[in-house]
């Protein structure tokens, strides 16, 4: 038992580290496709480690009115933001994670880091720093709801809130359009957009302070804390690509008893699959605009409600009226 | 989550725990009730798992609530204000309260790997196994719970950001708050033992759910099945195959990967550290008053959920141009339970008090005729009875 742990413990750990490693190149794909959609030169696909090399590098400068918090967040967010991206099943559904911790524990992590971040926003004491933080959790308080609603509803459809186990169960069955998985489908990328900070919710290259929301938070930082923050986000827009993928796209997924063959091809669809992904929110993000602030609770209110009429379907289908 | 909105919006530090504590009543009787519902149907290990996340619901709150109660006294103690809007920067001048208390603020909103959590989750796993329930009725009511258990937990999350950003983060906005000092020794270790209490009741879980297991039996005949999880110490509601929460492992993850980012980060960064003034968009203002501060954090929740819940409206006073005086924001609440539970069985009193003090004023022959009538009507009464 204790070798079968020993296994899973280095098996969970190049998952990490192919998780980190993929996380700014993803970036770097949606950045550029952006580009060429609007017929810029654009960034080299790589531009993202350099930058966060770069940041590493420089001397960290800290506001006189900090305090350790503002030191200490950025590695607990980092390190929370990891291991959450870590639980959502990559390319393998067998790994250690996939009994640790659950759906709810995830969508929990996820908030453990924004509270986090947000604390530290209002840590120096600016006006952008509150504006940003007072935002965030407007915007969670509505994106973390639908968020909940949407993973117990596929619990709920896969007897498990495991969630290597409810890939297992999608890979198992046989593909069939149901309304409350498209719903969710719908809910899920609403949040996705919201949670990652990207069009049309929030702005990720702007620094206007009408429309700040993440940057505002994370404006006083500098440096490797800086470095810190931007790798926890591009960490979170990939565990946002990989639980898209792994819930409502897993084949190609290893299964729990597959060996390195199996592996091998999981990994590479899930490589292709996050690529894609990538693209697609570039694409997404050229053809709309930003919203007004307080347009958002009425679109993370859809999610909300197609959250609820989801979970609503899921338990008709499980109950006593199926 | 209506007590939770009003703590959103209140600006006294020990009312807003108050009202907080609406909603983990509330949570506890969720709870509570799920485990009835179970128990009535014969499915005892639901109802197990109900009654687990109540009881643990119960433990956890006291906890976690004492430790914010104790360290909001504390801060009154040292700076003499519980208003939100006259304190922070308390980190810097107390930073053992101001950890204790940050603890206490992340339990309390259920992130884990604290003991808030364990209960959350445990109460999530029921919610998820009703629709194994037969009432139609309950068939619609869960789903509704669990969407307002999880728009409590978010809610909880940014009452809890905010007070502790206000009143412990940013600049003092107070002399007092400025000048505070940490409190003695003992209150100090009461503090930390609460804050011990919380994270360890949070990595325990599964210890703790065994340590009830007697208590679900004599009430429900099933208990959660501890102890049969892949490690010795992980919380299983229902069936290792079907949920399992292991805090020990997730948080020892969470120990390695911030440890190992900062080593990693530290090896190859400059490790260099220039403290600077603030940068704000290169326009800070050193006065405290432009911070953001307890309602400007709350505007925005005010104005999603406000409208809704208490009909609120701000209303903008500009003074006309070139006039000097400041324009004034004034915010309009309507507070619908007092409305219905309070004020309007107190207006109707009034009323009828109003009609009857008529009564007072009258002649001594009007007292007699109105005692003999009222000395028939009792004696018919009487007959009739009888």
């Amino acid at each position: 038992v204790t070798a079968n742990l020993l296994v899973q413990f280095l098996a969970q750990g190049v998952q990490m580290t192919l998780v980190l490693l993929i996380a700014p190149l993803a970036v770097g794909v949606v950045r550029r496709v952006k580009a060429v959609l609007m017929r810029r030169q654009g960034a080299p696909l790589l531009q993202a480690y350099r930058d966060l090399v770069k940041l590493v590098r420089k001397e960290a400068i800290v506001a006189h009115s900090a305090s350790w918090l503002f030191r200490t967040a950025p590695y607990l967010i980092f390190a929370l933001t990891w291991v959450a991206a870590a639980l959502v099943p990559s390319f393998a559904s067998g790994l250690m994670f996939n009994w640790a911790a659950d759906v709810v524990a995830l969508v929990a992590l996820l908030g453990a880091a924004r509270a986090l971040l947000a604390l530290a926003g209002m840590d120096v004491g600016t006006s952008f720093g509150g504006i940003g933080s007072s935002r965030e959790m407007m915007i969670a308080t509505l994106a973390e709801p639908a968020m909940m609603l949407i993973v117990l509803t596929l619990a709920i459809a896969a007897g498990t809130t495991r969630l290597a186990g409810v890939a297992d169960f999608f890979i198992a069955q046989p593909f069939t359009v149901r309304v409350s998985m498209a719903l969710s489908l719908i809910a899920l990328l609403i949040v996705a957009l919201a949670e990652n900070a990207r069009i049309p919710v929030d702005n990720p290259i702007t620094h206007l302070e009408l429309t700040m929301v993440h940057e505002a938070m994370v404006l006083e930082y500098s440096g490797r804390h800086l470095a810190l923050i931007e790798g926890a986000s591009h960490l979170k827009l990939v565990l946002y690509f990989s639980l898209l993928v792994c819930l409502f796209a897993p084949f190609g997924m290893a299964p729990a008893a597959a060996g390195l063959g199996g592996w091998a091809i999981g990994l590479l669809a899930w490589v292709a699959k996050i690529l894609l992904c990538a693209a697609l929110l570039g694409v997404w993000e050229v053809s709309i605009a930003k919203m007004r602030v307080f347009r958002l609770p009425d679109f993370l209110g859809i999610a909300f409600v197609f959250g609820f009429i989801a979970i609503l379907l899921a338990f008709l289908s499980r109950g006593v009226l199926a | 989550v209506l007590g939770l909105l009003y703590a959103v919006l209140d600006r006294d530090l020990k009312r807003v725990l108050a009202y907080s504590t609406i909603e983990n009543v509330g949570v506890i009787f969720v709870a509570l009730g799920l485990a009835l519902a179970f128990r009535a149907n014969g499915q005892n290990e639901g109802a197990a798992v109900a009654l687990a996340a109540g009881l643990l619901h119960v433990l956890n709150h006291s906890w976690f609530k004492s430790l914010l109660f104790l360290g909001a006294g504390a801060v009154l103690h040292a700076t003499g204000r519980r208003d939100l809007e006259g304190l922070g920067g308390l980190i810097h001048r107390m930073p053992r309260t101001a950890f204790f208390f940050l603890v206490g603020a992340l339990a309390i909103s259920a992130l884990p790997p604290l003991n808030g959590f364990v209960s959350e989750w445990l109460l999530f796993q029921a919610v998820i196994a009703a629709p194994e329930l037969p009432q139609a009725a309950l068939q619609f009511a869960a789903p509704a719970i669990g969407a307002l258990l999880a728009l409590a937990a978010a809610l909880a999350a940014a009452c809890f950001v905010r007070v502790y950003g206000i009143s412990f983060l940013g600049r003092p906005r107070s002399r007092e708050a400025a000048q505070a000092h940490d409190v003695p020794l003992v209150q100090q270790v009461a503090l930390g033992g609460l804050a011990l209490l919380c994270v360890l009741g949070g990595l325990l879980g599964g210890v703790l759910a065994w340590g009830i297991a007697p208590v679900l039996r004599t009430l429900v005949d099933a208990a959660l099945p501890s102890g049969q999880g892949p490690t010795p110490l992980s919380l299983v509601a229902f069936d290792p195959a079907r949920s399992i929460y292991d805090a020990p492992i997730l948080a020892l993850f969470i120990t390695i990967s911030s440890l190992a980012t900062a080593a990693i980060v530290h090896r190859v960064s400059e490790r260099r550290t220039r403290r600077a003034p603030a940068w704000d968009c290169g326009f800070p203002d050193a006065s405290p008053a432009t911070q953001y501060t307890a309602s400007s954090f709350a505007q925005p929740l005010r104005r999603v959920y406000g409208a809704l819940a208490f009909a609120a409206r701000d209303t903008v006073a500009m003074p006309p141009p070139g006039d000097p005086r400041p324009a004034r924001l004034t915010v309009a609440l309507v507070d619908h339970l007092w409305q219905v539970f309070y004020a309007a069985p107190g207006r109707a009193v009034l009323a009828v008090s109003l009609r009857l003090n008529v009564l007072q004023f009258l002649t001594i022959r009007r007292y007699l005729v109105l005692m003999f009538g009222a000395l028939v009507i009792l004696l018919s009464i009487a007959a009739v009875t009888t």
